[in-house]
């Protein structure tokens, strides 16, 4: 599967409503993964909402920064989104994402920053730079 | 403690830069493949460069004929995405910085293909450096 393949698809609700569109993938990176197999950069979820103008300057993603009027115009009005889960996906075919559940009980994207690790973090991982 | 980071926002469209500081094409698109039997999620398992990625990000019948049509011309007997493994990358910043020269990675060579059709046109100069 490619990054491209989620990125603009439609996501659907248990009830067949839509949710809205797929605007971003939000990765975790963890150390190298077991079996010396390389860094280990693992999907989360996905970033999903029916605004887009909003979330292509980055903003609805937990943590808003930038100039005030900026967050103001584009953060509240555009963008609702919500985070999906990658453990929500039903199915994923033909650029359309079914999900169980519906829209109302997704949350608000958490803002990016550190998580605790799933894995083992060694030596050797690459880094991101901010 | 582990890094969040954003696919779209973060990675797509960097610039891929090789360890000697030699560009390396861009962040087309990225590999992601499903570890298998278990419900854990996908991991990224490499950064897919080059025409012929591109041609998957767009969506409209225009887009892909002329990505098509840029991997015939830069890239001809490529038409699978070029593949940089994960463990090839350095970092990740404004840059995405490769811990191997591009001549190692196939995602070179449309790149150097690019510089040989720019530097033959009369009048380029250094264009092609």
């Amino acid at each position: 599967m490619r990054l491209s393949e989620l990125l603009g698809a439609e996501v659907v609700d248990e009830h067949g409503h839509t949710v809205g569109k797929v605007h971003d993938v939000r990765l975790v990176q963890e150390g190298p993964r077991p079996g010396g197999a390389g860094p280990g950069l693992r999907v989360e979820g996905l970033l999903v909402g029916r605004r887009a103008l909003g979330a292509r300057f980055g903003f609805g993603r937990g943590a808003d920064r930038g100039p005030w009027l900026l967050k103001a115009l584009l953060g509240s009005a555009g963008h609702d989104g919500r985070y999906l889960p990658w453990g929500r996906i039903r199915s994923i075919q033909a650029r359309q994402i079914r999900i169980t559940g519906t829209a109302g009980d997704l949350p608000r994207p958490e803002p990016l920053g550190e998580v605790p690790l799933h894995r083992e973090q060694t030596e050797g991982s690459w880094r991101v730079r901010r | 403690m582990a890094q969040r980071l954003d696919a779209a926002l973060e990675l797509l469209d960097r610039q891929l830069v090789d360890k000697d500081g030699q560009l390396a094409g861009k962040v087309d698109d990225l590999e992601l493949t499903d570890p298998g039997d278990n419900p854990d999620p996908p991991d990224v398992t490499a950064i897919l460069t080059g025409p012929a990625a591109l041609a998957g990000r767009l969506h409209t019948p225009v887009g892909r004929w002329l990505a098509k049509a840029a991997a015939r011309l830069l890239a001809p007997g490529h038409q699978q995405p070029s593949r940089v493994p994960l463990d090839q990358v350095e970092a990740v910043g404004a840059s995405i910085q490769l811990k191997v020269a591009a001549g190692q990675l196939d995602a070179g060579a449309g790149e150097a293909r690019a510089r040989r059709l720019i530097g033959g046109i009369p009048g380029a100069g250094d264009a092609a450096q």
